[in-house]
């Protein structure tokens, strides 16, 4: 089985791209990806790229519409929809593709433009016989942060959380976030402007709660026996990438939901699907927590940060808030926590998302993340956060 | 001089009002799992009969979480102008091992503790031309949550 290389990455700026399409945004990522990887367009061998449900057909069809746009080859090209675990799992089928020696060398593409505000429904058939339960949950009127919220007032009251906690962690990332040019938004904020912020699901602030943003990333990912072809160095090695979905008995009301498990009767954990995602990742690659110099989780809100630091085996249940007043989660300390910014700097564009973070870790180790450079950075894990208990997790080494 | 307005349940099957207001769910003749709404078949995937009966819910149960949305989500929900926040509750029943969302009936968030017996209520949710859309909502029972 061959070694998975990353031999190239692009990445388009985050934001709200009015004048620019979609298919623009991807296809500039994969060009800088296929540039970087020292390779030719012409020479990629299989493409796997992110449906994207805004964009409609051909959205749904996103690899489809950027080949027509760049030349079509005549490539293999998968499109894949994964809710925010997208990305993790168009780079598990990527590196199924070059570990299986099927293709040498895999584009990965997420781009995507999200819609402003809650994220809505999809629209349906009309004559189902029962209306789909994403359509009672909005009846009902339980946005994607009210979910979160519910977890984290959960959290409030079995560790004695605090609203400052959930502040802090917006103030760390958003400084992050300010040295990263890439990142949508780049101020650095003061606790006091983050509690001053709108509650939006209490006790989530608006600025705890990740924006929804138009962005696009690329990677190359080719077998160890092209990467030495292409001379690539440093050799940024993927050395696991797994997918899980839940388990029975988890007591998380997911995403578009409105039961679950009680917490007295759960016979799986919280988050289950993101607990076993890590699990795999870190046996895959027969190294675990305590091995990773850095981490990219997703931020969707500063719930998410505090639950995924225990969800991925960092510590103990409740014990994330210690991690975070020691300032052990900051660039500088034990285990800096989203030096890219994370979702809260970049916001979310779900195709995208996934495929961001393997950006971000490939120039930590690389060493060339510039201002945010992790020192010495060699291990790191990425985790996204999936709709409906989906959930990928990938380990980077060099 | 109206005609009593047309009431249309926002899930059919999902709940009951006679002879009290209840969540109907399915629980599986093999292995009892309850779920909800209800299922056409039995979600535990060791479980090998699968056979389900629909089946209400206690009607207390015990105040597991809440939050209040402050601004107006998106359609299908029919927000008033102006908006007035709503408060989710996340509500524990016992004895079937489950954990349900749905809004709170009237009231003020400022009485909810973790833990409160909260009962089961069906409420309109919003009204538009074609009649009163009704749905469950919680609101507290007084006491502490017994089954
Ligand atoms: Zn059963």
């Amino acid at each position: 089985m061959s070694d998975v290389i990353v031999a190239g990455v692009g990445l388009h700026p985050w934001g709200k791209f009015p004048e620019k399409s979609w298919v623009e945004m991807g296809a500039e990522v994969a060009l800088s990806a296929v540039a970087d990887a020292g390779m030719e367009w012409t020479q990629v061998e299989a493409m796997v790229s992110g449906a994207m449900q805004w964009g409609g057909s051909t959205g749904m069809r996103s690899g489809n519409t950027i080949s027509a746009a760049l030349g079509e080859t005549g490539v293999p090209i998968a499109n894949i929809n994964n809710a925010c675990a997208s990305g993790g799992s168009l780079m598990r089928a990527a590196y199924a593709m070059i570990t299986s020696g099927m293709h040498d060398s895999v584009l990965v593409i997420g781009t995507d433009k999200s819609p402003k505000g809650y994220f809505p429904s999809v629209p349906v058939l009309a004559d189902e016989p029962r209306p789909p339960i994403d359509m009672v949950r909005w009846q009902v009127g339980v946005p994607n942060p009210a979910y979160w919220a519910i977890e984290m007032r959960k959290r409030m009251e079995a560790y004695g959380s605090t609203e400052e906690h959930l502040a802090q962690v917006k103030v760390k990332n958003s400084r992050h976030g300010s040295l990263n040019p890439y990142a949508r938004y780049r101020k650095a904020f003061t606790l006091e402007q983050v509690l001053a912020s709108p509650m939006v699901c209490d006790p989530l602030r608006l600025l705890e709660i990740c924006a929804t943003s138009d962005g696009a990333a690329a990677v190359v990912l080719v077998s160890e026996r092209k990467a030495r072809r292409l001379g690539v160095s440093p050799m940024v090695k993927v050395a696991a990438c797994s997918l899980a979905s839940g388990e029975f008995g988890d007591p998380t009301i997911r995403i578009p939901l409105l039961a679950a498990a009680s917490d007295t009767a759960a016979t799986a954990p919280l988050l289950s699907e993101s607990r076993l995602a890590a699990q795999m990742a870190y046996e895959q690659a027969g190294l675990g927590p305590e091995d990773m110099d850095f981490v990219e989780l997703p931020d969707n809100s500063s719930w998410h940060e505090l639950q995924y630091l225990e969800t991925m085996g960092f510590c103990d249940p409740g014990e994330a808030e210690k991690l975070l007043d020691a300032g052990e989660t900051a660039l500088g300390g034990r285990l800096p926590v989203c030096p890219s910014g994370g979702f809260s700097s970049f916001g979310e564009a779900t195709m995208a998302q996934g495929v961001l973070q393997i950006v971000e870790v490939t120039w930590q180790l690389r060493g060339t993340a510039g201002a945010r450079q992790v020192e010495g950075a060699r291990k790191a894990i990425t985790e996204v956060y999936g709709a409906q208990a989906n959930n990928s997790a990938c380990i980077l080494t060099t | 001089m109206g005609e009593p307005m047309k009431q249309t349940p926002v899930l059919e099957g999902a709940f009951v009002s006679d002879p009290e207001p209840a969540l109907v769910g399915s629980r599986c003749r093999s292995c009892e799992t309850v779920a909800f709404p209800a299922g056409f078949t039995c979600p535990n995937p060791r479980c090998a009969h699968k056979d389900v009966v629909a089946t209400p819910l206690s009607r207390i149960g015990r105040l597991a979480s809440w939050t209040t949305v402050h601004f107006p989500p998106p359609p299908p929900f029919v927000a008033p102008d102006p908006f007035v926040p709503i408060t989710v509750v996340e509500v524990e029943f016992v004895s079937e091992g489950i954990q349900v969302v749905g809004p709170l009936a009237g009231g003020s968030v400022d009485q909810l503790r973790m833990g409160m017996a909260m009962e089961t209520v069906v409420e309109p949710y919003y009204s538009d031309d074609s009649g009163e859309v009704i749905g469950w909502k919680f609101r507290p029972a007084g006491g502490d949550a017994h089954e």
